[in-house]
């Protein structure tokens, strides 16, 4: 049934490194593997949550898939098309359907620039009919909560959860396919967090969007998303559906880190499996499994082998010798 | 049970070109001895100003204008500059979020935990060092000798928050204030120092006050629990009953908008939401702040202030709906 679906967004074997420069020279020293041979399809319409901790190349891989960052090794299809073999004029031509909406509502935003140029500015990068650019403009501020009459406003003058909601009103003034949202409710408040989710799923409804959500925090990806990467070290290692990822996690990272989320609940029963240390580095990750030592369960086959991701009976992928 | 700490009626105003902010508009709330208290809101509630005005760490414009706090019976508020500095430290520490901030980046960690020490107590240099890598122990870091002579740079973030707990500890306080301590970490290490600080407190029966914008954080280590909005507690009882039987629609909304473990089981598409924003503190309007964003508001609201008041032995609300 949904198999038949062609994916919006297909990534396989994504690879970006970044070289570490050393000496008068600067010869390449070694590389960060922030994103290490990862695939995964977005189906049209719904949402993939990007999941792991800081340094886990989640935004990189988000970056990556853009081209915002170039890619060092795979594909990516987008729309039946291959991105990585689009010049530089055609990758402008395709970037109206994939819009980024990034994490910080301070820094995404010119300050020296009103709303109106704002949201106005990818009609004039993308050349389009300027007569009714305010109407577009003011028809985009609504869509968003905000009233149209703060077109001739600066960034300075809103809050964040504002920011963040012309943030989106940019994103979606080319009507994109598919919009990359890089921790977009991390900088927000509780209360302000819930508005914006709301916010992003209706307008998911209402444009037939496709989101690559990434996040660190965990009930909010659950909340959001149909399916769930969990990322490890650049390493997808695990990917399935909210509730597999959520409700049954099958590999040891996975389990950790869900058991590590604090409940809001003083009467919830915590069995929390502490990980031991510290992430190691990507510049020199451990051998075979990038997880072997942190890993509660490791035997000595993980410190040699590296497990590939692989699908398990129930349709979800796991990198795990032992399960 | 003894209060170590006792704040009453505490203010702090800021007193600015536009005008007088109050950040802290009466506050009051005690920590026993060996309990925590966790104080929740959103960002400008007052709750780092409130740990602020306790350690008098509050600058100009900002001015304690009134209020007790209480350590131990003391009333800290009119003691000089010089006596404060005595008790901040030694008998009241801080952690604050940034650790790679809070510690000077050009010094030994070691050397900035022995010299806490040296700051209140008469030792040689010598013992305060044995006494800082003691510290770094306490805190579970491995190999405290050798990491004592690290650079912060060279620790990542979960070891640097162990070092300022370390250095917050290591003239044994009575009462330890960490304002989110965990909120700059990822979630696999924001639960080893969780765990970390209730452990710490069970060992040396610290009075601990936990800051933190994040319930989940707050209802794993907090007995007692303070929700703040505007300047002002509005909720404020033990943590089974301020999470389990709410009674501010603030406090309502805040647990009914997160998005919580395990949802996928009741898909729900929207979560309930809080509308409009936190008032401007320089324009507050008058009687209750949440009135403008609150569904269960009508006339009385906004007549005359409200009061804290229980509605049973320990948990009291600020609302006249409750």
């Amino acid at each position: 049934m949904r198999e038949a679906v062609e994916p919006l967004l297909s990534v396989s074997h994504l690879k970006k490194y970044f070289p570490i420069r050393r000496g008068v020279l600067s010869r390449v020293a070694a590389h960060v593997k922030a994103v290490d041979d990862i695939s995964f399809d977005i189906k049209k319409g719904e949402t993939f949550g990007l999941v792991g901790e800081s340094g886990c190349g989640k935004t990189t891989a988000g970056r990556a898939v853009l081209r915002l960052l170039e890619p060092d090794a795979g594909t990516i299809k987008f729309d039946g098309i291959d991105l990585r073999s689009l010049g530089p004029q055609e990758l402008r031509r395709r970037r109206r359907d994939m819009q980024i909406i990034f994490q910080d509502p301070y820094a995404s935003l010119n300050p020296r620039m009103t709303i109106r140029a704002i949201v106005g500015e990818p009609f004039v990068i993308h050349g389009t009919s300027g007569s009714d650019r305010d109407d577009q403009v003011a028809t985009l501020l609504k869509t968003v909560g905000l009233d149209p009459s703060v077109m001739n406003r600066y960034p300075h003058e809103f809050s964040g959860g504002q920011r963040q909601r012309i943030g989106i009103a940019r994103a979606l003034a080319l009507r994109p396919k598919l919009i990359v949202a890089d921790e977009p409710v991390s900088a927000l408040d509780v209360s302000i967090q819930a508005q914006i989710i709301n916010l992003l799923a209706d307008l998911q409804q209402q444009f037939g969007l496709t989101y690559l959500f990434i996040s660190h925090a965990i009930p909010v990806i659950e909340h959001i998303s149909t399916r769930i990467g969990v990322m490890y070290l650049g390493k997808l290692v695990e990917v399935g559906t909210s509730a597999q990822i959520c409700l049954s996690p099958k590999h040891p990272y996975t389990q950790a880190l869900l058991s590590a989320v604090p409940i809001p609940d003083p009467a919830a029963k915590k069995q929390r499996i502490v990980l031991t240390g510290d992430v190691p580095t990507p510049i020199n990750p451990p051998t075979g499994c990038r997880f072997h030592t942190r890993c509660p369960i490791a035997v000595e086959r993980c410190k040699i082998e590296e497990p590939p991701l692989r699908p398990l009976p129930d349709g979800r992928d796991t990198a795990c010798h032992l399960v | 049970m003894t209060n170590v700490l006792e704040v009453r009626d505490l203010k702090t105003y800021f007193f600015t070109d536009e005008g007088v902010v109050k950040a802290v508009d009466g506050v009051s709330f005690a920590v026993e001895r060996g309990k925590t208290l966790g104080l929740v809101g959103e960002s400008g509630c007052g709750k780092s100003v409130t740990a602020m005005s306790i350690s008098r760490l509050v600058s100009p414009p900002g001015r304690v204008v009134g209020g007790e706090v209480l350590l131990n019976g003391r009333n800290l508020v009119p003691l000089s500059d010089a006596e404060m500095r005595r008790v901040r430290g030694s008998q009241i520490a801080m952690i604050f979020q940034e650790p790679m901030t809070a510690l000077n980046p050009v010094l030994e960690v070691g050397f900035q935990i022995a010299e806490a020490v040296l700051a209140h107590e008469k030792i040689s240099k010598r013992e305060a060092w044995l006494r800082a890598v003691d510290a770094m122990r306490a805190v579970s870091i491995p190999d405290a000798e050798k990491r004592a002579k690290d650079y912060p740079h060279q620790l990542s973030g979960g070891m640097r928050q162990r070092i300022m707990i370390a250095m917050a500890l290591v003239c044994n306080p009575m009462l330890v204030i960490a304002d989110e301590p965990t909120t700059a970490l990822d979630v696999t290490i924001q639960a080893q120092i969780l765990e970390l600080l209730d452990s710490l407190r069970q060992k040396y029966n610290l009075s601990l006050i936990l800051i933190s914008h994040d319930l989940g954080v707050i209802a794993e280590v907090a007995e007692t629990v303070a929700v703040m909005y505007a300047g002002k507690i509005v909720e404020i009882g033990p943590a089974m009953d301020v999470f389990h039987n709410p009674r501010h629609p603030y406090t309502q909304g805040l647990l009914q908008s997160i998005p919580r473990l395990g949802s996928s089981l009741q898909k729900k598409d929207r979560l309930d939401v809080i509308e409009g924003m936190v008032p401007n503190l320089l324009h507050l309007p008058d009687g209750c702040s949440f009135a403008a964003r609150c569904h269960k508001k009508t006339v009385e609201c906004t007549r005359s202030e409200i009061i804290l008041e229980a509605i049973s032995e320990q948990h009291e609300v600020r609302c006249i709906h409750a």
